[in-house]
């Protein structure tokens, strides 16, 4: 009776009951929308940002923190030799390319655009590399002077497949070299800022042009998203161990797009649960408040048949969770297939940045239905602590004399 | 709860013993004397009957005697133990062994069944569920509700519902049952029909019964009769009434 009398005193007031139901339930529900949302929406970053940097890229930290003299941190030929023999090792790494990265002045005509050039092994699995070629063909191991560009560069050119574009550049020595190059294909990609800015060219031809036999980075993928930290680690130690004075950088630490949204869905979805859960608190609060003192006189009796302060206190809390559990579970329920219809339903838009124009979804699992749950369920169990024990205070006397 | 008479004047001290029992509450400014110092004592299977009018002391004296509230002086004694002595739980702990209440106004738990409000006590005392069972069956038997077991306080008429109460007073065995105007919200014969229970259980188990009552029809089922005036009891007032026919 002790799990019983508090579920039946829940349900004694069945509109009350209901409403305070409805309140955790819609509460947990709007947690499970929004930590769906952007649980989906970071793994879909996640993936956009996996494709641009691969899981890992290994360089020279003057590479990435920008205080380089020039073309210091190139890795030598033999050094990166040392270190595909040191991959070809690693269980997790499935695939690897070295890359060469230089700005340049892209010509079309009239027409002139600073661009990232990033010289790439033609054919090699590993990526980043362009996602989806939309006209023309990839670069192939026999290709010379050819390029592959974004859609975005190519339409600012106006230039397509088959066209042919100069590149202006400064060798490593700091000269100033230039080539025509002929476009073999057009990319699309999820970032319109990549596909404006990114030029692929076959390695050899990119460190001809710059003269130099060194890449700059490598670049891996691994067997999955979720090892590549322990990857990371181990390989550290590796190339700590052999003195290389190279570090190894994971996605998400090179991707400072992906940090910063990733922060601001934290941000977001922190804010929401916040202001659900106060919200629920206090609304919660006073409904058990009125529920709890129209029954003083009851709460009376049991003192006076030998309950103690303890066990009113114990009694109103089971009250109070059985509403928490109840109400959080039933809004997961209805958190779930609100997702789920939602995701039925197949909402399109373009975010900003982008290209293509993405499916809006709404991550369902247990990770998006715990974290609801446990925070409804909290904010309607610790709104009956007060109330509990402000009733679990009253004398009996006092109590047994409320009408 | 003794199965016959046989303890029911036992040896030794009364079970119930008051000494210069006061009471007085605050009102603003004015403080204003409930109970002056009463001394009490009731045995193992006194039947006493409180009267008295409106403002007189029965309920503060029926709170303190059922460990519900503390005097402002003097003490009470309840199976030699003096509850100005004890804590909050320790009182508790005696009011669930020791005390049976019935309240005017039944306070039954509208939730549960009359069974469940019946078992209700027995779950505080953590008796297994067979024996729990088994006595709020025979409780309920004997109050007339077998068949009512499972009806909710608001499917009971008045008389049914205090005879629930005094099932839940009774089920735990307690030595002492304090009622508050058993039979106020009665029709005559349904009360008349309460206390020949309450008349029954304490003769056959030797409870104490003190009950508070304006009834003459109540007063004359008790072996003793004390009055309350202005906060002070007088014994054997309104012995002049009628005994009951029993």
């Amino acid at each position: 009776m002790s799990v019983l009398l508090p579920l039946r005193s829940l349900l004694r007031n069945r509109r009350r009951s209901l409403l305070s139901l409805a309140i955790v339930g819609l509460g947990s529900a709007i947690a499970v929308f929004v930590l769906g949302y952007v649980q989906e929406s970071r793994a879909l970053i996640r993936q956009t940002s996996v494709d641009e940097y691969g899981n890992l890229q290994i360089a020279a930290p003057s590479l990435w923190d920008g205080d380089a003299e020039g073309y210091e941190y190139l890795i030598p030929p033999q050094t990166l030799v040392r270190i595909e023999d040191r991959l070809a090792a690693d269980p997790r790494v499935v695939a690897s390319t070295a890359q060469l990265q230089f700005p340049g002045l892209l010509a079309a005509g009239d027409q002139t655009q600073v661009v990232r050039v990033t010289g790439i092994v033609p054919g090699n699995p590993a990526l980043p590399g362009p996602q989806e070629v939309s006209v023309g063909r990839g670069l192939d191991p026999g290709d010379n002077a050819a390029v592959l560009m974004g859609q975005a560069l190519a339409d600012r050119l106006g230039v397509s497949a088959g066209s042919v574009v100069t590149l202006t550049l400064t060798t490593v020595d700091g000269a100033y070299n230039a080539s025509p190059l002929e476009i073999v294909g057009v990319f699309r990609f999820a970032s319109e800022q990549v596909e404006l800015q990114t030029l692929f060219l076959p390695l050899r031809y990119a460190q001809a042009l710059l003269n130099t036999a060194g890449v700059d980075r490598m670049v891996l993928t691994l067997d999955r998203v979720s090892a590549t930290w322990a990857t990371r680690a181990r390989l550290q130690a590796t190339l700590d161990a052999d003195a290389l004075l190279l570090e190894a950088r994971t996605w998400d630490e090179l991707s400072p797009f992906y940090q910063q949204l990733s922060n601001l869905f934290d941000i977001l979805f922190g804010f929401i649960a916040l202001a659900t859960a106060v919200l629920v608190f206090f609304i919660i609060l006073q409904v058990l408040t009125l529920s709890f003192l129209e029954r003083t006189r009851e709460v009376g009796t049991v003192r006076a048949l030998g309950v103690t302060r303890g066990g009113v206190f114990s009694m109103l809390l089971a009250e109070g969770g059985w509403l928490a559990v109840i109400g959080s579970a039933a809004g997961v329920g209805v958190g779930v297939l609100l997702s789920l219809v939602f995701n039925a339903v197949g909402i399109e838009w373009t975010p900003p940045g982008t290209v293509e124009p993405v499916t809006l979804a709404v991550s369902i699992g247990l990770s998006t239905a715990l974290a609801p749950f446990l925070l409804g369920a909290a904010a309607a169990f610790l709104s009956a602590v007060l109330p509990a024990s402000r009733m679990s205070r009253l004398t009996v006397v006092d109590a047994l004399r409320v009408e | 709860m003794p199965d016959d008479g046989m303890f029911c004047y036992e040896a030794g001290g009364a079970f119930l013993e008051t000494r210069g029992l006061t009471k007085t509450y605050q009102v603003g400014r004015e403080t204003v004397h409930a109970l002056t110092d009463v001394d009490f004592a009731a045995q193992q299977g006194d039947f006493s009957v409180l009267n008295g009018p409106s403002g007189s002391g029965k309920t503060t004296f029926l709170n303190l005697i059922s460990a519900i509230d503390r005097p402002t002086r003097g003490e009470v004694l309840i199976a030699g133990i003096s509850t100005g002595t004890q804590t909050d739980a320790q009182l508790a702990a005696l009011r669930r062994t020791t005390i049976g209440l019935v309240f005017q106004t039944f306070n039954l738990i509208p939730v549960l069944s009359a069974a469940e409000n019946v078992e209700y006590p027995l779950l505080l005392q953590r008796l297994p569920r067979p024996e729990r069972k088994l006595r709020v069956s025979t409780m309920l038997e004997e109050v007339g509700l077998g068949e009512l077991a499972r009806r909710r306080p608001n499917e009971l008429s008045g008389g049914q519902r205090q005879r629930v109460a005094i099932a839940r007073a009774l089920v735990s065995q307690p030595r002492m049952v304090l009622a508050d105007e058993p039979t106020a919200n009665l029709d005559s014969e349904t009360g008349r029909q309460v206390m020949e229970l309450t008349r029954r259980l304490n003769e056959e188990h030797c409870v104490v019964f003190i009950v508070v009552t304006h009834d003459p029809a109540v007063a004359a089922y008790a072996k003793r009769r004390i009055g309350i005036r202005d906060g002070r009891l007088i014994e054997g007032m309104g012995d002049e009434r009628p005994t009951a026919a029993s």
